[in-house]
């Protein structure tokens, strides 16, 4: 289905569901219903063809899955519940790891810092992409070259990016950004030195780098607004600032929705910049759970433990991902 | 959802859960059946494709020749116990594992190495005895053969300390005088206030903070965990030579402000480009990196000297490195005869050669005297150091967590300086007593 064919979910209501086609085991069941902008597609899924084909055609991705994702998650899950000793056999804990995650004040401080830092990056993230956007819509020639050359800090690798920061960082007066800020009179900042800033500095830097992807998104929803519009708003005398607060941004309800979970999943389990950046240092104002899992399990090699942490993480992130899908659902139904 | 859909979603994730259990299967040291033809695949924690690379293939060729008996040698250096515990969670470790001697209580609590028996490694009876003692677990057993020793000194830029006119430093005082005017009397002459006295790795990556501080801590008479008469370990990090020991510390970082701005978030590498680069002057580190200064800086533009003696002695960290014989193998004949190799006199001396990097920093085997094999009196100044002032870290189960919580403390000082330096120990050492008392070597 191409984007001039369904504009956009919300303007038009979705399609009345038609219980009771199609079996239970066939994946292109609810795909085929709920999607389908006319009737074609949903018919041509009924058509020909035997219940497992579709499965065939999956199972490369699935065996995969299973391989490289279900059975290490139900091993972390496992694991969770146990001393790891590889060579001298695991011995079942019960929940004792998990009291003891729970338990522990430097879990609950890397929680803290983890929402701090993934509600700083998802929000700062959306705003300057949504302004990047606006910025650069369009159709010109010159604007797709502006648009990757935008793009790029998505595509540097983490590595470098941090590097790069920690340069840009340096906590003296003739480092990079103390010297940007010295000329409005402030500094010079310690930055990801500062226990008080460093939260902050990698957020920053999380922001430099998630915006452009969220731009990215934001540009594809804009493409989908009806330009009428836009017309009929200009039309009307509304403002500039009218138009994108009346048209605009409903238009990009579900990209914020879209946007938002997968910037707060992002959010959740950053772990390079942090790593790389500060390590949760100094003075671990800036370690996140992912960190902490890291040092549990791979550092001091508390494997159980450190999935126990892991699994819990799991879990934060399945549950709000569940309530924000509920939310968009209620909404759009 | 439909409801059969449900039930075969729940019926599939039940599935992926009973894969999951039977992959873990029953655990346990299975003897695994003998070959003394099989190759030996052995890790070595130093830069892939790097000298100590190029070294340590060098050795497993001799050995080769010498028993016919081949070696696989594969390098890393990022993560190495990350990759290891990967290995060991598939159940197939490499035979052989060159890594820091304080790794011993990890491995041990793993189950991952093999208790080595000495009596089957040929030469064990010329191992130095403070080398051979970091090889052996609380419990008395020897687990992995020491092959390399090391200890710390210190590194003075020299045309440096000549411009502010001040002499190598014998005390903490004249460290700190050196450190200052490193810091303040523009050493390189740029007309800039750009340059530092001590580099400081402070990060808490694999625990750097502690690693450094130990060298001043001992110094002082303070410690980390100190020995009880009955053989268990209480928390001593808020004892008033440990307290004071961290005052001083962290007054370079506060009050005199000499150490480099950053430390806090820096590992090893940006540190020791601060030295190299022209921006610090003084680093207490091993020997290891001597060929990397005289490449990067110039052999003429540095000086190794003693550590300072400090209020109590002039104890410095002494490390190394131990041959692990890993769990599982299929040649124990072939591990042993490798570690009987690597601490043979020719073993040492062929491991000291060259002018890069060595796998053998400073010899364990009694027999071999440095002075022979290297010509250069900078190598004295750590033989000497690790012989008269070496002091390992002690063997309890698991040294990590300890050194992991006294670096986020540490840490936490340098970073911030309106935490108050009391009140923190005395929080560590809540902590070290839990630690402790999990490993079950709290002295009550």
């Amino acid at each position: 289905m191409s984007v001039s064919e369904a504009p956009a979910a919300t303007v038009e209501p979705p399609p009345a569901e038609q219980p009771g086609r199609g079996q239970w085991w066939s994946p292109v069941r609810r795909t085929g219903n709920r999607r389908a902008p006319g009737r074609a597609a949903g018919q041509r899924s009924r058509q020909g063809g035997k219940w497992w084909v579709p499965w065939l055609f999956l199972a490369p991705a699935l065996i995969l899955f299973t391989y490289f994702k279900f059975i290490p998650m139900g091993r972390a899950l496992v694991m969770s519940a146990q001393d790891v000793r590889p060579y001298l056999g695991n011995t079942w804990v019960g929940t004792a790891n998990y009291s003891e995650i729970l338990g522990s004040e430097s879990f609950r401080s890397a929680l803290k810092n983890t929402v701090v830092l993934a509600i700083g990056q998802t929000f700062g993230s959306m705003l300057l992409g949504f302004c990047l956007a606006l910025l650069v819509e369009g159709q010109t020639r010159k604007l797709s070259f502006i648009r990757s050359a935008a793009f790029l800090p998505v595509v540097v690798p983490m590595a470098v990016v941090a590097e790069l920061w920690r340069i840009m960082y340096h906590p003296t007066s003739d480092g990079l950004l103390n010297q940007v800020i010295g000329l409005v009179g402030l500094g010079p900042s310690g930055f990801i030195n500062d226990p008080d800033t460093s939260l902050a500095s990698i957020a920053v830097t999380g922001i430099w780098r998630g915006a452009p992807y969220d731009m990215m998104i934001f540009l594809a929803g804009l493409a989908g607004i009806d330009r009428g519009l836009y017309e009929a708003a200009t039309v009307d005398g509304a403002s500039t600032r009218q138009r994108i607060l009346h048209v605009t941004l409903p238009g990009l309800r579900p990209v914020f929705a879209i946007l938002f979970v997968l910037a707060a999943v992002r959010g959740f389990r950053s772990f390079t910049e942090v790593f790389l950046l500060t390590n949760g240092g100094p003075n671990g104002s800036t370690e996140v759970v992912m960190t902490l899992i890291y040092k549990l399990g791979l550092e001091q090699n508390r494997l159980g433990v450190g999935s126990a942490g892991a699994v819990l993480l799991f879990l934060a992130t399945l549950v709000l991902t569940v309530c924000v899908q509920l939310l968009r659902r209620r909404r759009t139904a | 959802m439909p409801r059969s859909l449900r039930k075969f979603a729940a019926g599939s994730l039940a599935g992926v859960l009973v894969l999951a259990v039977a992959g873990c299967g029953a655990g346990g040291a299975k003897p695994v059946a003998q070959d003394p033809k099989a190759p030996l695949e052995l890790w070595t924690r130093t830069t892939p494709g790097g000298d100590g690379e190029k070294g340590m293939k060098k050795l497993a060729a001799a050995f080769e020749a010498a028993t016919g008996q081949k070696v696989v040698v594969t390098a890393i250096f990022d993560d190495f116990e990350t990759k290891l515990s990967q290995r060991a969670a598939q159940k197939d470790l490499p035979d052989l594992v060159l890594n820091d001697s304080s790794q011993l209580g990890t491995m041990v609590s793993q189950g991952i190495v093999r208790e080595v028996d000495l009596g089957s490694i040929k030469g064990s009876d010329q191992l130095l005895e403070s080398a051979l003692s970091v090889a052996k677990s609380g419990d008395g057993k020897t687990y992995g053969v020491p092959y390399s020793a090391q200890a710390s000194a210190l590194l003075i830029r020299k045309d440096w300390r000549q411009k502010v006119g001040l002499a190598a430093p014998k005390t903490w005082d004249d460290l700190t005088a050196l450190a200052k005017a490193f810091t303040t009397q523009d050493p390189d002459g740029n007309g800039k206030a750009d340059t530092y006295g001590l580099a400081v790795p402070g990060s808490t990556k694999r625990g750097y903070a502690s690693w450094y501080f130990s060298n001043f801590l001992w110094a002082a008479g303070g410690d980390f965990i100190a020995k009880q008469s009955d053989g268990k370990y209480k928390p001593a990090m808020s004892t008033p030579e440990s307290v004071a020991a961290t005052k001083w510390f962290r007054d370079l970082a506060c009050t005199s402000k000499v150490i480099q701005p950053g430390a806090a978030t820096m590992d090893t590498p940006p540190t020791n480009e601060t030295f190299e680069a022209g921006r610090t002057g003084l680093y207490v580190v091993g020997p290891y990196l001597l060929p990397r200064f005289d490449a990067g800086l110039g052999k003429d533009k540095y000086e190794v000297v003693p550590v300072p003696k400090g209020p109590k002695d002039s104890t410095v960290l002494a490390e190394g490195g131990s041959v692990y014989l890993m769990a599982g193998s299929a040649n124990e004949a072939g591990q042993n005869a490798f570690a009987s190799f690597m601490i043979s006199a020719d073993g040492q001396k062929l491991g000291m050669a060259g002018q890069k990097a060595f796998n053998v920093q400073l010899p364990v085997n009694k027999t071999v005297d440095i002075t022979a094999v290297r010509k250069d009196p900078r190598w004295k100044v750590y033989a000497d150091a690790y012989r008269d002032s070496g002091r390992y870290a002690p063997s309890i189960p698991n040294w990590t967590p300890v050194r992991q919580d006294t670096a986020d403390t540490i840490n936490a000082l340098i970073a911030d300086c309106s935490l108050d330096v009391t009140a923190e120990l005395t929080k560590l050492d809540k902590k070290l007593a839990e630690t402790l008392g999990k490993q079950g070597v709290a002295a009550s």
